[in-house]
């Protein structure tokens, strides 16, 4: 998977140039996240619709045409699609997103609990990623064109090409299988998980619940086992930071004022870490927007790797039920995340970068 | 250098972070952890739903069997039906099945276990009719009487229908609490957990859908199996058998159990501190044939029943079970001989004597002489088509298989390809396939559900095999009481559509389960059900 740095951050500056204030430019953005879900809602409804039903898939070895045709017609899967589709557009509409066809569980119920276990592991990798792909920008720029940064350079390739399925697998087999140092799936043991099982309303985030524990243990227990699935996918964001903070870092080193303090005695080390560092992170912000939609992509192969419970996990599994209902409201849940993580981040930056006009 | 000493001190103190949490966590290498003196069992299996009308699928039934009375059940060991919370349960009439319940029943929740609740069960299944339930297993039943407090009668369409017992064995007979379940929807799994409608050997303490449920012994369960032995069991369920596999490995769980690679269990045979226990099972694996498109089919143009028939029998003298059973499933899956399989009252090998080298074996002169005397030219060309996406990756190369046994002396041209199942399921009853893989879990441990939807009338198969000796055969087995005639006629069934091969049955799975050392009474035998109960450490 690739990412054009050099073509996201222009996409941003552009969108400058409609003229008017502040507020309008945020209604616009605003109401470009109405047809981006629609549109691809729609979509998914369509495609779903050509891979089979949920009954056939069920029990199309089981029942002679005529009973599988009669329990089809039941639930209405052969009305015309277009019926179909604006019964489904009626309860969007009213916040009913319905229950799910393979195992009878309320759409939104689906997206509140796994969606905390997605959240959760998308904090664990951006954690990851700003630890490891920020400081290794600098130190590539820093050491611009010689070994280091080469290395460096193809280490970021290597990391943002690398499937995240295979990765994923390869950490698994390493530190899981031959070291036998960290665990190879689930979100906690056994223990952990009857322990928070137990706990009034849980959160769904089993850091904040093995927090609200009072066990050091459960919390040693839930870190360990988010530590593969949040390297695999956040060394993959990783590549993109660092070798984004090196460009930047590299342009803001050659510019004047660095120059400057330099010729005043200021130390190299204070030159990267203050006064170069903080002008080189403003373009990270626009990158993180569009990095909620890999990184989300990303989690749904993670998340199966894994066993890490959260909605890419369930999508895969819906799928492969054909489950109409529950692919349609996950992936419109994600729609939304992922155009309004957009969204916020169009609106910060361009309240951050004064290039951005409105 | 300073910046390079700061970056090599916060990687230094990263992977030390990661090596003090990899210390103070209490399960290292696994997904699980050592839970005191409970059983861990996992599994892949998918719980569909915990309300008995919403599910009808091997991981719901695994949960239901364990936490819900049954008024009829499989003793350990055996693939018939007792009396489980029942004292009694005979035909009082033909169309009359009259059950009498124990006294003093209750639920987990407290509330009594009476006729109501039996009469509630069973209209409720009716009523709801959900798309994802059991309740065409109920097609047969006209209405439930409650008389009195421990006597239900259930009134027939048909009398004397000797698969009813084992119906309400099966996954529609869980008998639920009218306090607690809606009549005419779904309970939630959440309102069901928390309403303790339970009355089995366990009651589910709690639930967290597809990955981990909690049960303790419910010391108020009268039925067949008696005292649960274990106190406390969970079960962990995983996606992927890789990850199962590994927890079985790193003995995060105590029990590894439906579904493992065959090559895993190959493993785990020879490794110290894991026993493989095995037992019959009641999957099967098979090829229909079509009877109008394949070669020399009702509907081709060179149309002869007789050179199909003998299309049909050479395939099946061709087919060698065990270098499949061995060589794909590692012994996973077992040859089948026949359409009933082995394990269940009224099973035989019609197969064997009929085909091959009469020992199971396969016999290539014995195929090539069956195709020269009815005149058919070889090579015969043969479509066949399979489903690896339904009936899992090893199809592939057991289909491989089949391709080379049934090409290696020339005799057949096998054209072999996959299909996406849902257009598989399309096709298949739409003439599309001269022969295509199949398979099939049973509804109930009676041999006749796995003759009645496959051959009364052509049955769900429609691959246009009706054989009116064959029909007359299984009605007859339904309605007779004596089970040694019974048998007998389940036999003369087997035997009749041996002749005909509608479809050439191949391979029966073996159920397999891993337990660690420590752990005894996995229990696996031809009632296909997974107690819980009989599980100690």
């Amino acid at each position: 998977m690739t990412l054009d740095i050099a073509a996201a951050i222009p996409a941003t500056v552009s969108k400058s140039r409609s003229g008017g204030g502040l507020g309008r430019y945020i209604l616009w953005r605003a109401l470009l996240i109405i047809p981006t879900v629609f549109i691809l809602v729609t979509m998914v409804f369509v495609l779903m619709r050509t891979i089979g039903d949920p009954i056939t898939a069920s029990v199309g070895d089981r029942l002679p045409p005529a009973q599988l045709a009669e329990r089809i017609h039941a639930a209405g899967y052969d009305r015309p699609i277009l019926v179909q589709y604006f019964e489904y557009l009626g309860q969007v509409f009213t916040g009913n997103f319905g229950t799910t066809l393979s195992d009878n569980r309320p759409v939104l119920e689906v997206l509140t609990t796994f969606g905390a276990a997605t959240l959760e592991l998308a904090f664990f990798t951006l954690i990851v990623a700003f630890v490891v792909g920020i400081p290794l920008g600098m130190l590539a720029a820093y050491y611009r064109d010689r070994g280091p940064d080469a290395t460096l350079r193809v280490f970021a390739i290597f990391t943002y090409a690398t499937p995240v399925f295979f990765s994923g697998l390869l950490l698994k087999l390493i530190f899981g299988i031959w070291l036998g140092w960290l665990p190879v799936s689930g979100r906690a043991s056994i223990a952990t998980e009857l322990k928070i099982q137990l706990l009034p309303k849980p959160s769904g985030f089993y850091l904040i619940d093995a927090i609200r524990l009072g066990s050091l243990e459960a919390i040693g227990d839930v870190l360990v086992h988010a530590i593969l699935p949040a390297l695999t996918l956040g060394l993959m964001t990783a590549g993109i930071f660092l070798r984004l903070v090196r460009m930047n870092m590299i342009g803001t080193l050659g510019q004047e004022y660095v120059d400057s303090g330099r010729s005043r005695g200021v130390s190299e080390y204070c030159l990267v870490t203050k006064h170069a560092y903080r002008p080189a992170l403003i373009p990270i912000i626009t990158v993180i927007g569009l990095q909620i939609a890999l990184l989300l992509g990303g989690a749904v192969l993670t998340e199966s790797t894994f066993e890490w419970k959260g909605l890419g996990f369930q999508l895969a599994y819906y799928l492969s039920a054909r489950d109409f209902v529950a692919v349609q409201g996950i992936v419109a849940l994600l729609a939304v995340i992922v155009a309004l993580s957009n969204f916020i981040v169009d609106i910060l930056a361009a309240l951050i970068d004064p290039r951005v006009r409105y | 250098m300073k910046l390079s000493r700061t970056g090599y001190g916060v990687l230094a103190l990263a992977t030390s972070s990661a090596l003090l949490l990899a210390g103070c966590a209490s399960g290292g290498g696994d997904g699980g952890g050592s839970t005191g003196g409970a059983i861990t069992v996992g599994t892949t299996e998918v719980v569909t739903s915990l309300d008995p009308a919403g599910a009808y699928d091997n991981g719901s039934f695994g949960v239901m069997t364990n936490i819900y009375p049954f008024l009829l059940n499989n003793p350990v060991g055996s693939s018939d039906v007792e009396p489980d919370i029942a004292e009694s349960a005979e035909f009082t009439e033909p169309t009359k099945y009259t059950v009498k319940l124990k006294e003093g029943l209750t639920f987990a929740n407290g509330n009594e276990l009476t006729s109501s609740d039996v009469k509630f069960t069973f209209d409720r299944q009716i009523a709801i009719a959900d798309e994802n339930g059991p309740s065409s297993l109920l097609a047969n039943l006209d209405s439930v009487e409650a008389v009195d407090d421990t006597t239900v009668v259930f009134t027939l369409k048909e009398g004397n229908d000797q698969t009813f017992p084992q119906v309400l064995s099966s996954p529609v007979g869980p008998i639920v609490d009218e306090e607690v379940f809606p009549a005419d929807a779904l309970a939630s799994d959440a309102d069901i957990v928390a309403g303790k409608p339970f009355a089995g050997q366990y009651s589910l303490e709690s639930f967290d859908k597809g990955n981990l449920a909690a049960y303790k012994a419910f010391d108020g369960y009268q039925g067949l199996w008696g005292a649960a032995k274990t106190p406390e069991v969970n079960v962990k369920y995983f996606a992927d058998e890789s990850n199962l596999s590994q927890a079985i490995e790193t003995k995060a769980v105590d029990v590894a159990f439906r579904s493992l690679s065959a090559t895993d269990i190959e493993k785990f045979e020879g490794m110290d501190g894991l026993n493989v226990v095995k037992g019959p099972g009641g999957e099967i694996r098979y090829i229909v044939f079509n009877f109008n498109v394949q070669p020399y089919g009702a509907s081709t143009a060179e149309a002869d029943p007789a050179k199909a028939l003998a299309v049909r029998q050479a395939a099946a003298d061709l087919i060698d079970r065990d270098k499949i059973s061995e060589q794909v499933f590692k012994g996973t899956y077992t040859p089948l001989y026949s359409y009933v399989p082995d394990g269940l009252t009224g099973a035989n090998e019609s197969l064997k004597g009929l085909y091959g080298n009469g020992d199971g074996g396969p016999d290539s002169e014995r195929a090539a002489k069956r195709l020269a005397d009815a005149g058919v030219q070889t090579p015969v060309v043969l479509n066949l088509q399979y489903a690896g996406e339904r009936y899992g990756a090893a199809s592939s190369e057991e289909y491989a298989q089949i391709k080379a046994q049934l090409e290696a002396d020339g005799l057949f041209t096998v054209n072999l390809q996959s299909t996406e199942w849902g257009q598989f399921t399309k096709d298949r009853v739409a003439d599309m396939y001269p022969a295509h893989q199949l398979g099939w879990f049973p509804d109930y441990s009676d041999a006749d559900n796995y003759l009645t939807p496959f051959f009364l009338e052509g049955g769900f198969l429609v691959n246009h095999y009706n054989n009116e000796e064959v029909n007359s055969l299984i009605r007859q087995q339904l309605v007779t009481p004596d089970a040694d005639e019974r048998a007998a006629l389940i036999g003369q069934i087997q035997d009749l559509v041996a002749q005909d091969l509608s479809t050439l049955p191949m391979l029966q799975g073996a159920q397999v389960a891993v337990a660690v050392d420590g752990v005894d009474g996995v229990t696996l035998d031809p009632s296909f059900k997974f107690r819980f109960g009989t599980l100690t450490k």
